[in-house]
């Protein structure tokens, strides 16, 4: 090819895309020393190709159809050592040349060309898929975040050396100008030596994450302390063998930034592969050190083992015949393992006439709340409830909150406490740890706090601008986080009308909330398909756990401050390892929404409620004992063991909770069609 | 290009008073209706799961609405949970029922009761990981066999406690149940407590983990108490308040019941032969054999088939007992005049050769000709119910004495078809 030609092309180019200013630029340039730039031009024949192509290009959009066809059919083709990585290539690959169609105003193209090649990716991202076919013009694509985000990012692939060369080849000879564009624009290869990666470690290939995979990891390698606190009820039951310390301890220490080191077991997780084998060894030890506790004294592993943090929140007070009745409870504790499964206490809403919304448990189970679809919020003390159930099941525990039964506007006996000041359905109620409030969150877009003693509004909380999803109580009460449609979680105090910390970050509603145990801090589930941890004193996301395929549902931490459980939309429930960020295990098993999730005090077992009707019992222990083992080896994803399943009569389950003697209480309303 | 045809916002544009909508603007706005219906959609979705539903309501698309600030849309409210109908001819169009209501029926329907106010009940879901049998409770499923648990476990090479085989473990009060029951059968099954006990059997909802006991217990009694008339009749009845049971699957346990069932009904020899009224026996053992078929000869295609062979060769070999041929005629009669029709109709002519020697003078044994003449009435009731039913078919004549001529008519087909052997 002679230069002429290239200056011609280059102009050609330059006057297609309307590049005034460097056509003129260029003429200069090529007029004044042409002889001086055009060597490395002759020498590399994949750009003369290249230039040629983008010059002669005009049939725009049956070249996308075509390439992206035969890009197909030759992956389908590869060898199967790299097909598995070669096909993941297809998928950003098919997402990019639709948005390139309708960003260039070609509908009509790019509906077929969607339809044509859509069964491919249907199984693993059919709700992604649903979103974008709704995009049909360019500015549907500014205005959708999930379009918009996946134009601005690079997807990062893992691929292996070869399986780039041999990609990159055949893009080359085949003259696939517009793949070769899209797959540089748009994909990060993170190109390895050696095999090619199994198919199995796909988590992050998955989801094609708006924020970019490298943010995430950055993310995830900010520390965290999710040791327990220090000076918990637990604690001083054991050391001082059921003797009461002084409640004074817990008061104070607030705000002490630094931390004690012997007590702090810090874990970083680092991608350079020296350093996470260190710490997977680490890890491993300890996870030894706490079986062999278990054997020898079950009852105190999870406190002997998790390190102690200290409060980074001003905490409140308990009083001391208060936490009389909770070290009661403790001594009286049922010790489960998968050997040993809890009783559950069922309660069945009937007669809600498809109103209920949401359902909480009070710590000890004697109270129970519905959220409604008409505004209102209703509390039954279980003790109350007449002989049959009250008495048998509540053995004792129900030494709080002695509301009394409400007569209703006609003098009729009514067998709740009404709750109404809400404009809008209530989506989420929840208990203080003592009993004595509870807070609904609503449509209405506020947050109310209820007393259970006075039976009356005290605050309501305003802030948010859209629903509030979620709302929840501390572990030790007083501060409050709430999730909202509005896309933030916030922290609240029960004494401020203000929210203290505005958590900003996810890309869509937050959905759920959840409180590490030792308050320092909080964990979000969002229609944005990723969970977040977010540090309470600071209000920064400290960690990003991506893998859900679809919207969360609900979370639970583990009592050990270890673990956390997320539950989405399909029935998959992920246990993660906070330290890490990374996914333990995933839990299949329910086939639909689970609503609920529910850690056993000792942190044993996992209990989890669907709409399917079912509530499963999970073997947390063993599960996590064997990944670690086993992910040194294989790197192979491991199940949970699901230890029990028990189906209940047409009843889906909303809520669950164990009480501190580890009885397990769950709620769900009776639906007559099956 | 958009799912939304142009030729809907063009309706659309005119059923809000724009006529002249240009061709043009249709098809431009059409891709964004689409994509403003999804967006609807999406967000309807999201207040659906908040609501912890699994089915997606008109509040749902109103609070949607709502939380973009657009009006709702009036008038679409939904009660309960809404049937959905799938179109005739079409795999994945459903609509939803809505028939025309007369104000006039509306109006002078009596007021409807006031809902039921929401309340909240209690029971144990488990208790230690054990679901008790109580009716709050879904009902048990047939106890899985201990297979999968092993194998798993060895191939995963887990390091964790290998569970044992399932045991099938009754709770206390089961166990309680079956012995005061099975003892109420054996020894005193003419008191007024059996009956209760019976009713019990027919109607409690935790009773499916006894199945299998109860099938052992009447196969093994029925096997070894052939002469206890009164028992064999008790046994019975319990098999027919098993069988009554809904909350109860049997099926699997049927082939199991089965011989015991048509032992009752063809045996030899029910009980002492003089004293007690095995013929009694016979015939509620036969309504209980017609009413197994009925439930369950639609799974069990060749149930019906196996059974009908096993009573005809009864009847067919001279050899039996008279006892047992009545057994025979009354099981097949039970089973319907169709059987009647097509299996002993034609055998009559052979059959009555063998039982006229019993039944005349001739046969000095008493009670062999009394036997011989049960199953002759017998016969004649299973042939006159089948013909009856033929005749049935036909329009009634107008004959003035309907029910003398009936009896009389009956008789004289009867006795004609005899003639005709």
């Amino acid at each position: 090819m002679d230069e002429e030609q290239v200056v011609k092309f280059v102009e050609t180019y330059l006057k297609k895309k309307g590049f005034k200013q460097a056509e003129l630029a260029f003429h200069d340039e090529v007029q004044h020393n042409s002889n001086a730039n055009s060597v490395d031009i002759h020498s590399d024949p994949d750009l003369s190709l290249l230039l040629l192509s983008l010059s002669q290009s005009e049939d725009t959009p049956a070249r996308y159809h075509e390439e992206y066809r035969k890009l197909r059919s030759w992956t389908h083709s590869s060898l199967d050592l790299y097909k598995p990585e070669l096909l993941r290539v297809l998928y950003p690959v098919f997402v990019h040349c639709y948005m390139d169609l309708v960003a260039k105003g070609h509908i009509q193209e790019a509906r077929t060309f969607f339809n044509s090649f859509r069964e491919d990716h249907e199984t693993v991202h059919s709700r992604d898929l649903q979103k974008l076919e709704g995009v049909l013009s360019p500015s549907h694509l500014e205005e959708m975040e999930f379009a918009h985000t996946l134009r601005q990012s690079k997807v990062n692939l893992k691929i292996c050396q070869y399986s780039n060369e041999l990609m990159m080849q055949y893009l080359r000879n085949t003259k696939s100008t517009m793949m070769l564009g899209i797959v540089n624009e748009h994909i990060n290869f993170q190109v390895s030596p050696g095999q090619p990666s199994s198919i199995s470690d796909d988590a992050e290939v998955v989801t094609l994450i708006g924020n970019s995979q490298d943010a995430a990891n950055q993310i995830n390698k900010k520390e965290i302390h999710w040791g327990l606190l220090e000076d918990s009820l637990e604690e001083r039951l054991e050391k001082a063998g059921g003797l009461l310390s002084d409640s004074e301890k817990t008061e104070g220490d607030a705000k002490e930034g630094d931390l004690d080191e012997t007590k702090v077991n810090i874990l970083k997780r680092s991608v350079e592969g020296g350093k996470q084998g260190a710490s997977v060894k680490k890890l491993k030890k300890d996870k030894a050190a706490s079986a062999t506790a278990k054997v020898v004294r079950p009852e105190t592993n999870t406190s002997s083992i998790a390190p102690r943090v200290k409060s980074e929140l001003p905490l409140p007070v308990i009083p001391t015949e208060v936490e009389q009745s909770i070290l009661e409870d403790l001594r009286n504790r049922v010790q489960l393992s998968s050997a040993a499964l809890p009783s559950v206490s069922f309660y069945t809403f009937i007669n809600t006439h498809n109103g209920l919304n949401c359902s909480s448990i009070s710590q000890d189970g004697s109270l129970v709340a519905g959220g409604f679809s008409d505004s209102s919020l209703k509390v039954w003390d279980m003790a109350k409830l007449g002989q049959q159930s009250g008495n048998s099941v509540l053995q004792g525990e129900n030494d709080t909150a002695p509301s009394e039964h409400v007569l209703g506007p006609n003098g009729v006996k009514r067998s709740y406490t009404l709750f109404q000041g809400h404009l809008g359905p209530v989506y989420s109620a929840t208990f203080s740890p003592l009993g004595d409030f509870i807070l609904s969150s609503s449509a209405d877009t506020t947050i109310r706090l209820w007393s259970t003693k006075l039976n009356a509004n005290i605050v309501c909380y305003k802030g948010h601008n859209y629903p509030v999803w979620d709302v929840q109580f501390s572990p030790l009460g007083h501060y409050f986080a709430s999730a909202s449609h509005d896309r933030t979680a916030r922290i609240w105090s029960m004494d401020r009308i203000h929210p203290l910390r505005i958590m900003a970050g996810h890309l869509s509603d937050v959905d759920c909330v959840q409180w590490h145990a030792n308050c320092n801090y909080i964990a979000t589930g969002s229609s944005d398909k990723t969970v977040r941890l977010w540090d309470v004193q600071s209000g920064e996301c400290v960690r990003i756990f991506i893998g859900h395929r679809s919207m969360i549902l609900s979370l639970a931490m583990s009592p050990d401050g270890r673990y956390m459980a997320s539950a989405d939309e399909d029935g998959t429930i992920m246990m993660w390892d906070l330290s890490s960020g990374r996914c333990v295990s995933p839990l299949m098993g329910h086939n639909s929404c689970v609503w609920t999730l529910a850690f056993s005090c000792e942190g044993s077992l996992l209990a989890s409620g669907s709409a399917d009707c079912t509530v499963k019992i999970w073997d947390v222990t063993t599960s996590t004992k064997v990944t670690r083992t086993e992910e040194i080896k294989t790197g192979s994803a491991n199940r949970l063991r699901s230890l029990k399943t028990l189906p209940t009569k047409s009843t889906p389950v909303y809520s669950l909770r164990f009480s501190r003697r580890n009885l397990l209480f769950a709620a769900g309303v009776l639906s007559k069609c099956k | 290009m958009s799912i939304v045809p142009k030729e809907t916002i063009e309706v659309i544009a005119q059923s809000i008073g724009i006529n002249n909508l240009s061709e043009d603007a249709a098809l431009s706005l059409a891709p964004d209706v689409e994509y403003r219906m999804r967006e609807v959609m999406q967000e309807a979705i999201k207040c659906m799961r908040h609501s912890k539903r699994t089915i997606l309501t008109s509040d749902d698309v109103d609070a949607a609405l709502n939380l973009r600030n657009v009006e709702p849309i009036y008038g679409f409210a939904s009660g309960g949970p809404l049937q959905f109908k799938r179109a005739i001819g079409h795999r994945d169009l459903f609509y939803i029922d809505d028939k025309d209501v007369d104000f006039k029926d509306v109006i002078e329907a009596p007021l409807p009761k006031a809902p039921l106010d929401t309340s909240v009940v209690c029971h144990w879901l488990a208790i230690e990981g054990v679901q008790p049998a109580i009716p709050e409770n879904a009902p048990l499923e047939v106890i899985a066999p201990p297979s999968d648990g092993k194998n798993s476990e060895q191939k995963d090479k887990l390091p964790v406690d290998i569970k044992l085989p399932v045991k099938h473990v009754l709770s206390r009060e089961l166990q309680l149940y079956f012995d005061k029951i099975t003892e109420l059968t054996l020894r005193r099954s003419d008191s007024a407590l059996f009956k209760e006990a019976l009713v019990s059997l027919a109607t409690d909802s935790g009773l499916h983990p006894l199945v299998p006991y109860f099938t052992c217990f009447i196969a093994d009694e029925v096997a070894c108490g052939l002469n206890d008339y009164k028992l064999l009749f008790a046994l019975m009845r319990v098999v027919w308040s098993l069988l009554q049971n809904p909350h109860i699957h049997i099926e699997p346990y049927l082939h199991q019941l089965m011989p015991s069932v048509v032992t009752c009904l063809v045996a030899k020899r029910l009980g002492n032969r003089f004293a007690d009224n095995h013929w009694e026996l016979r015939d509620f053992t036969a309504s209980l054999v017609a009413s197994i078929c009925k439930r369950f000869g639609h799974i069990y295609g060749s149930l019906q088939t196996r059974l009908t062979k096993t009573l005809l060769n009864a009847l067919l070999d001279p050899k039996r007992s008279l006892t047992q041929h009545y057994g025979a005629i009354q099981g097949l009669a039970a089973l319907g005049p169709n059987v009647v029709r097509l299996l002993v109709l034609p055998n009559l002519e052979p059959y009555l050769r063998v039982l006229e020697p019993e039944i005349l003078e001739k046969q000095r044994n008493e009670m062999k000709r009394y036997e011989a003449w049960r199953v002759y009435g017998a016969l004649l009731r299973a042939a006159g119910q089948c013909i009856y039913d033929r005749l049935k078919i036909f329009p009634p004549l107008p004959s003035p004495p309907a029910h003398a001529v009936w009896r009389d008519n009956r008789k004289i087909v009867t006795c004609s078809i005899l003639c005709e052997i």
